[in-house]
């Protein structure tokens, strides 16, 4: 640990020249020796090492010799000093290393033909390497193999007590759920406890350990290395869009391994800024779902009250001649289209063009309209940009972080490991705002507690005190005196004491978070599910974006106000503009110029400016008979949406229901016509990540059944419905939208972005809006029901998708119980797994509860993953005035024991 | 050259002396025993160096030696070996063969995968006389294979000491068969040697 | 019309003649033949397009590629260990030699010394296969000319050889015994008096196979004279093995660049005269004494020790030491599953198989395949020289030219 300052990039060390095996280096004074001689491109063999952490120094095989010492020394755990001269190499140290490996080996089980690491394994490259041979003295470890965890098995006779597991969860995860324990003569890695593991399954530790010790459930014994074809593709469950390996055996995938990797160990710390290579539970064990039995292999089609599997010619026949007629028969504005962000770029931008110019309708949204709109409009109105404006290295480096609404562990496990890097590394102080007792608030330097459905409140207090406090950046606001005004004005009458009353904040944490937000260097603003997904989200995000520049931190490096995304491609998909209010490439669709532009390249006129329509009022036209055919493209508005929207009478009255998804789901078993779709693992195409990353998704295997990749169906549709498209394979899409959207593609860099203040939004039109903003009232309240109900994600699951994947299942299963705070249960005096009556406004229903301690009290959780029991029926939905984005995340009611 | 010499040659040629000679060795052979024999009612002697059709065998409890670590499949040149390993469901974190292919018409008889064989699962036999009319039938999966190195126990353990794979230590036998991380309670006590 | 022109000719009939005047003109022309690919006597699958005139050969034009399989391409997709196998397939007829130019060809990229007695045994096997590959030839060649004694009496001693390659390695012909930094496999007592009985009983059949040809004035007739190849064309073509000697260059890689226990062994190189057919023979049936020669003395040095060379990072444990030591399981599974990584560079390594110098040219980048293999197959370079040596011979004599320079399209092709 006395290294620790040593590897902050923060401190400034002074500058130290060594002799490394002749030549002069330089380096930073109180570094690892290791690392030094790592810097100078020569690698020395070293077990138990990995640059994402501090060097522990256990397995002996780093060993340099220095000059006036008789034995060689450990490189990894000494410091660089001035004058040092080193040697590396030599056959003495060849000896002493092979010496180290010998007593490794001396101890370690003879079962290569048995261990899933074999082939991948770094003590056998140890020892091949080093030719050991007839040790002497081999004796064995009898230890039961731990197969108490769901996901892991520790078999701790291959342990080499490298600790690398432990140190990338302690150190790099801030998780901590391992430990060495003494037990049976050998020191081992337990849980901590010694009790069944219980963390968020990351499986970094599994990425790590150089041997066999620990092992995938999921894969066990079904491989070895050298017979999986690995394919590097991105991750299909969030928007952090990892990058990971698809390892397949035939047409099976086997298990999903990480960047990071024992194999990858020599590295530039820094570097980890950008991402420590690792992934989360979902990335790495839900892969299941690909191979699911349950997928769709051959197109449905309903005859009576049940699907029949008819070939894909006749089905695409069918559908498009009921497009057709539906067309003709009612016009273009009956038809309308759905599409999940969890598809390609390619693909969003194929469906958009598919709706526009092939039947005619601007009636399509995605499921980016459950929130992420309401980031989007608000920044593209704002800042001009609508996205994120910061990248995982800003996360990282930044000095204040500002959390709200976000649990960011749950919903983006690998973002919430760069705020976590902030924090250990950079030192960050990190502020959250939450209603629930989130993974972040327990490691946040401030962590509030706020009063459910208060997140707007809160915003309109920092903003306050930012201003009573006197906290402003002169040369930001005087850029426009005149809309700074109008924001005094709009907040002088605001109170202070009302705010706290009911957020539960006090004056002086809103004053001590102010200073903080204000005066660090670099501060990031990172709202998520809690604000964008919430009642107001429009106004809020705006909020945030006024706190950013009346502190003057838009526009400055390494600042900014940013979201986070629950599916892969909620960005690409509305950059692509799959969302009635966008064209392709964030132009808005009544902007005349780029309609020309659009026009041009796809030789079609556009429908109307005036005729869209976006998700609520697609369904809304469902239902009162306006809209008569659905194509819904991997979406499941039936599942997702509380039932007071109503999509069943909705999808009801639907003429013809195409749905293309590679699962049966709810929305699907309503359909005239399923078509089978390919999951990610079988297409090739781009997303776009939170950062705003264009990433690629590579095949791995061949199509399940006769699925089909989505790009190529729209294709064939198009086709069938009059409108030959020649697209061979998605590249060909990709050089359209090249075409369209200049710099799109930019090879999985983060695209650096530079807000430019609208003229328009913040000469005139600010002064008219911001009055209405700073309302300072929270949602009524009715005090009969006590309670908040939230639902939200939970970490192993991404939506419904997961839910196919057994292993999640496994991990996660849909328990049906409603998650309480002990204290609140204690209060009710409802006991564990008791029945309670939950009632809304909308209704009630009986579930059994649990005790969860990271419920806030007076709020209570279910996931929104499983709609067994409706729980999320309860909530009424509240519809966003400006973006139409149905918030539907929480609700007041009354919880009684039955 | 003398006249004798070439009254000699010229006679030789006329009487076509080279083929008496050789007619001499025909003839000669007639009295030997034919080298030949009446396949398939005579069968050659096979030494048991012979790699013939792969075979599974069985440790003499009649437990299957093999534990899946398709080391035979990556050491095989011409790919014909298909191992899918998994956890027995019977004895479990045992890893065995779940399935077990050979595609005998790929087969190049290398005899690599015995010499990879860590645990001596796979020999091979004296069998060669496997031809079919169906192809399909030469796709050799677990039970086949099983199945031969059942009938042929001997010849195969008959290679395996031919061949070096196999010696009578008693030592290699009992560490061989234990493979102590992969239970949970060990099933026989350790080796002597490793206690 | 030039060039038909030298295709055609037009023969006058005698103009004196008396009834020349009513007689027509005859017009010849130059038959294109296309001989094989299911000619018998075309050694495996060979097409040669022969430009006729009458029965003359004028140009023929080897059309290979009928076996083709990519084993140089095979090569680079398994590891150096794994291609062993596939070398047996090159020249089916004589494994143990193409096993051991492509061992020797990665020994000398590893720079690995393989054990005395390794030696004797590679180079006492070797022999027998010359033996084997010569008596194959000549089999084959009289029958091609129609001498099927011989046939026979060779394949019956030719028989005994590969029972007794079947006993050492358990394959007839597919043999793959030989390893990289040794053998598989050492030989048994019985073995060794198996071998002595049979060079006990070899010789006399040697002169037995020359009562039959030596004097055979049809073998003369169909040998003497034929397919004459001078020395410097010989030489240009790039011949080796039997094929150059016979046109009296003496060249062989065991004596030029000696390897393994050839330098310990004393013999001779016959070297032929006239570079034609019959000399191309004779040189051969010197040579199946010479090898029986060379086994007899390999017999007698050969001394006990190690078959296999102990590199850990190259060669096999025992496998006994699988069973029992971590340190051989490792290598066992490491050297199985991802081979030995080779030095980076190039190597070309030539062995004098008995068609002539097999070499192996081997480029490798450090990893554990080879980047790229190149087979010189003798049969290959010699299909090269058939054109000139076939020219003005007749047809029938075609077939004796594909035998004489003892092609095997397994290796020609590749």
């Amino acid at each position: 640990m006395a290294l620790k300052p040593a590897t902050n990039p923060e401190v400034e060390a002074a500058t130290i020249e060594l002799t490394i095996d002749g030549t002069r280096v330089t380096a930073k004074d109180g570094v690892s020796l290791y690392d030094v001689i790592a810097m100078t491109g020569k690698i020395i063999p070293a077990m138990c090492y990995h640059y994402t952490f501090d060097p522990f120094g256990s397995c002996g095989m780093c060993l340099v010799m220095q000059e006036g010492k008789k034995a060689p020394v450990r490189s990894c755990t000494a410091k660089a000093t001035a004058g040092m001269v080193i040697r590396t190499e030599g056959e003495d140290l060849f000896l002493a290393r092979k010496k180290a490996v010998e007593k490794h080996l001396s101890v370690h089980p003879l079962d290569c033909p048995v261990c899933d690491a074999d082939g991948h394994c770094e003590l056998q490259d140890m020892a091949f390497e080093h030719g050991v041979t007839n040790l002497p003295n081999a004796r064995q470890k009898f230890i039961p193999e731990d197969t108490r965890s769901l996901v892991l098995d520790f078999n701790m006779n291959r342990c080499i007590a490298c600790a690398e597991c432990i140190n990338v969860c302690k150190d790099v995860l801030m998780i901590d759920a391992l430990q060495f324990m003494k037990k049976g003569g050998f020191n081992q890695v337990v849980p901590k406890g010694d009790i069944p593991l219980q963390c968020e399954f990351c499986g970094d530790c599994l990425a790590v350990c150089p041997v066999g010790a620990i092992t995938n459930k999921f894969s066990k014994y079904l491989y070895k290395p050298w017979q999986l074809k690995k394919t590097a593709t991105t991750c299909n469950y969030c928007g952090d869009g990892c990058q990971l390996y698809l390892e397949t055996k035939d047409e099976d995938v086997i298990r999903v391994t990480s960047h990071l990797s024992w194999k990858n160990k020599w590295g530039d710390r820094a570097e980890t800024a950008k991402g420590h290579g690792g992934l989360c539970v979902r990335g790495r064990f839900g892969f299941e779902y690909i191979d699911s039995p349950t997928r769709l292999q051959r197109p449905l089609v309903r005859e009576g009250n049940r699907f029949v599997e008819k070939p894909w010619l006749e089905v695409m026949d069918l559908v498009a001649g009921r497009l057709a007629e539906i067309k003709r028969r009612h016009g273009s504005g009956a038809i309308a289209g759905l599409m999940t962000a969890r598809c390609t770029n390619e693909e969003a931008y194929l469906f958009q063009k598919l709706m526009r110019v092939v039947l005619g309708s601007n009636q399509l949204d995605s499921s980016a309209r459950y929130g992420h709109l309401n980031f989007v409009r608000a920044m593209k109105r704002a800042v001009g940009i609508g996205r994120s404006l910061n990248t995982w290295e800003d996360f990282t480096k930044a000095k204040a972080v500002l959390l709200i609404g976000s649990n960011l562990t749950e919903t983006n496990p690998l973002t919430s490991v760069r705020i976590k890097e902030a924090i250990r590394v950079y030192k960050a102080q990190v502020v959250t705002f939450d209603s629930a007792i989130t993974n972040m608030a327990k490691l946040a330097s401030h962590p509030f507690l706020i009063t459910p459905g208060t997140e707007g409140l809160v915003l309109d207090g920092l903003v306050k005190t930012v201003i009573e406090r006197d906290l402003i950046d002169e040369e930001a606001i005087n850029q426009y005196p005149a809309a700074f005004e109008a924001l005094k004005r709009a907040v002088s009458c605001l109170s202070l004491d009302h705010i706290s009353s009911q957020t539960g904040i006090s004056r002086e944490s809103f004053q001590e978070v102010a200073e903080i937000f204000a005066e660090a260097p670099r501060s990031i603003i990172l709202c998520a599910e809690g604000l964008v997904r919430r009642a107001d989200g429009y106004q809020n995000v705006l909020k945030l974006i006024d706190l950013a520049w009346i502190t003057g931190k838009l526009g400055r490096p390494g600042c900014g106000v940013n979201t986070v995304t629950e599916e892969p491609n909620e960005q690409g998909t509305v950059d692509m503009g799959v969302a009635p209010e966008f064209l392709p490439g964030l132009a808005r669709f009544d902007d005349p110029t780029a309609r020309e532009r659009c026009e041009k390249l796809w030789g079609a006129s556009l429908p109307s400016p005036g005729e869209g329509r976006s998700l609520l009022e697609i369904l809304e036209g469902c239902k009162s008979g306006t809209i008569k055919a659905l194509y819904v493209l991997g979406e499941n508005p039936l599942a997702t949406l509380p039932a007071s929207v109503d999509v069943r009478s909705a999808l009801e009255r639907l003429e013809w229901l195409v749905v293309q998804d590679p699962f049966l789901t709810e929305t699907g078993r309503m359909a005239h016509v399923v078509l089978p779709a390919c999951t990610y693992a079988e297409k090739e195409g781009t997303v776009t990540n939170l950062e705003g990353r264009v990433l690629h998704i590579r095949q791995a295997l061949d199509p399940k059944g006769e699925s089909l990749p989505d790009w190529h169906i729209m294709t064939a549709l198009a086709s069938a419905l009059d409108c030959p498209w020649e697209y061979q394979s998605v590249y060909d899409v990709q050089a359209e939208i090249r075409t369209l959207v200049p710099g799109y593609y930019n090879l999985g860099q983060p695209r650096k972005v530079q807000p430019v203040l609208d003229n328009d939004y913040w000469g005139t039109g600010y002064v008219r809006e911001v009055a209405a903003r700073y309302t300072g009232v929270s949602g009524a309240r009715d005090q009969s029901r006590p309670f908040s109900l939230q639902i939200g994600q939970v970490l192993t699951h991404s939506g419904k998708l997961s839910t196919q994947a057994p292993g999640l299942m496994k991990i996660a299963p849909n328990t049906g119980r409603l998650h309480m705070h002990p204290e609140d249960m204690k209060k009710l005096g409802i006991q564990d797994r008791e029945k309670v009556r939950i009632a809304s406004e909308r209704g009630s229903l009986q579930l059994d509860v649990e005790p969860d301690p990271s419920v806030a009290p007076g709020t209570c959780f279910f996931p929104e993953h499983f709609n067994e029991p409706p729980v999320k029926d309860l909530i009424t939905v509240s519809v966003d005035p400006v973006t139409g984005v149905p918030a539907f995340k929480q609700s007041w009611v009354s919880i009684e024991r039955v | 050259m003398s006249v004798g010499a070439v009254t000699k040659k010229i006679l030789q040629a006329a009487l076509f002396q080279e083929v008496w000679e050789a007619m001499k060795v025909t003839f000669k052979h007639m009295f030997y025993r034919p080298i030949t024999f009446q396949y398939p009612r005579e069968q050659r002697v096979i030494p048991d160096t012979h790699r013939g059709a792969l075979g599974l065998l069985r440790y003499d409890d009649g437990r299957e030696r093999c534990v899946g670590c398709d080391l035979c499949e990556a050491a095989c040149p011409s790919r014909c070996i298909k191992v899918i390993s998994a956890e027995d469901r019977e004895r479990p974190l045992q890893r065995y063969a779940a399935e077990f292919y050979i595609d005998i018409t790929r087969c190049v008889f290398c005899g690599y995968c015995v010499e990879a064989c860590p645990v001596n699962a796979l020999a091979m036999t004296k069998l060669y006389e496997f031809s079919t009319p169906d192809k399909r039938a030469l796709l050799f999966d677990k039970k086949k294979l099983y199945e031969i190195g059942e009938r042929y126990l001997e010849d195969g353990k008959k290679y395996l000491y031919a061949h070096h794979q196999e010696q009578d230590v008693q030592e290699s036998r009992e560490y061989r068969y234990y493979f102590p991380q992969s239970v949970l309670q060990p099933t026989q006590p350790p080796p002597k040697h490793l206690s | 019309m030039a060039a038909e022109d030298q295709r055609t000719t037009v023969y006058k009939v005698d103009p004196n003649h008396p009834e020349s005047e009513t007689l027509p003109t005859l017009r010849t022309e130059e038959l294109l033949l296309n001989m094989g690919p299911q000619h018998p006597s075309t050694h495996g699958v060979l097409k040669v397009i022969m430009e006729l005139e009458g029965e003359r050969v004028v140009k023929s034009t080897p059309v290979m590629g009928y076996l083709h399989r990519g084993v140089e391409k095979l090569a680079e997709d398994g590891t150096y260990h794994q291609f062993i196998p596939h070398t047996d397939r090159l020249d089916y007829v004589c494994a143990m030699y193409n096993n051991f130019a492509y061992c020797r060809a990665v020994e000398k990229l590893l720079d690995l010394k393989v054990p005395d007695r390794a030696e004797y045994l590679r180079t006492i096997v070797a022999e027998v296969q010359r033996i084997i590959g010569h008596l194959f030839w000549l089999s084959a060649q009289a029958l091609d000319i129609g001498a099927m004694t011989v046939f026979f009496y060779c394949f019956r001693d030719r028989e005994i050889l590969l029972d007794w390659f079947d006993e050492l390695c358990g394959a007839r012909l597919t043999t793959s015994w030989y390893r990289i930094g040794g053998v598989e496999r050492d030989v048994t007592p019985s073995l060794i008096a198996k071998l002595k009985a049979f060079l006990d009983y070899f010789p006399p059949k040697i002169d037995e196979y020359q009562v039959f040809l030596e004097k055979n004035r049809i073998w003369l007739a169909r040998t003497k004279g034929i397919a004459v190849i001078s020395a410097e064309d010989a030489i240009n073509f790039g011949l080796s093995g039997p094929t150059l000697r016979g046109s009296g260059v003496d060249y062989d890689v065991r004596k030029y660049e000696p390897y393994s226990a050839y330098p310990r062994c004393e013999f001779s190189v016959p070297v032929g005269k006239n570079g034609d057919t019959y000399d191309r023979y004779w040189i051969r049936m010197m040579e199946l004494y010479e090898s029986v020669k060379i086994i007899k003395q390999c017999l007698e040095q050969m001394e006990e020790g190690p078959i296999m060379a102990e590199v850990p990072s190259v060669t096999f444990p025992p496998k006994q030491r699988v069973f029992t030591n971590l340190e051989s399981m490792i290598q066992q599974f490491k050297l199985f599953s991802q081979g030995f990584k080779a030095p980076p560079g190039e190597i070309y390594c030539g062995t004098e198989a008995h068609k002539g110098e097999l070499g192996f040219y081997i480029v490798s980048t450090g990893g554990s395949k080879p980047y790229r293999l190149k087979i010189r197959a003798p049969s290959f370079v010699h299909m090269g020289a058939f054109d000139h040596m076939a020219r003005g011979y007749m047809i029938s004599d075609a077939c004796t030219i594909f035998g004489t320079y003892d092609i095997v399209m397994g290796e020609c092709d590749r």
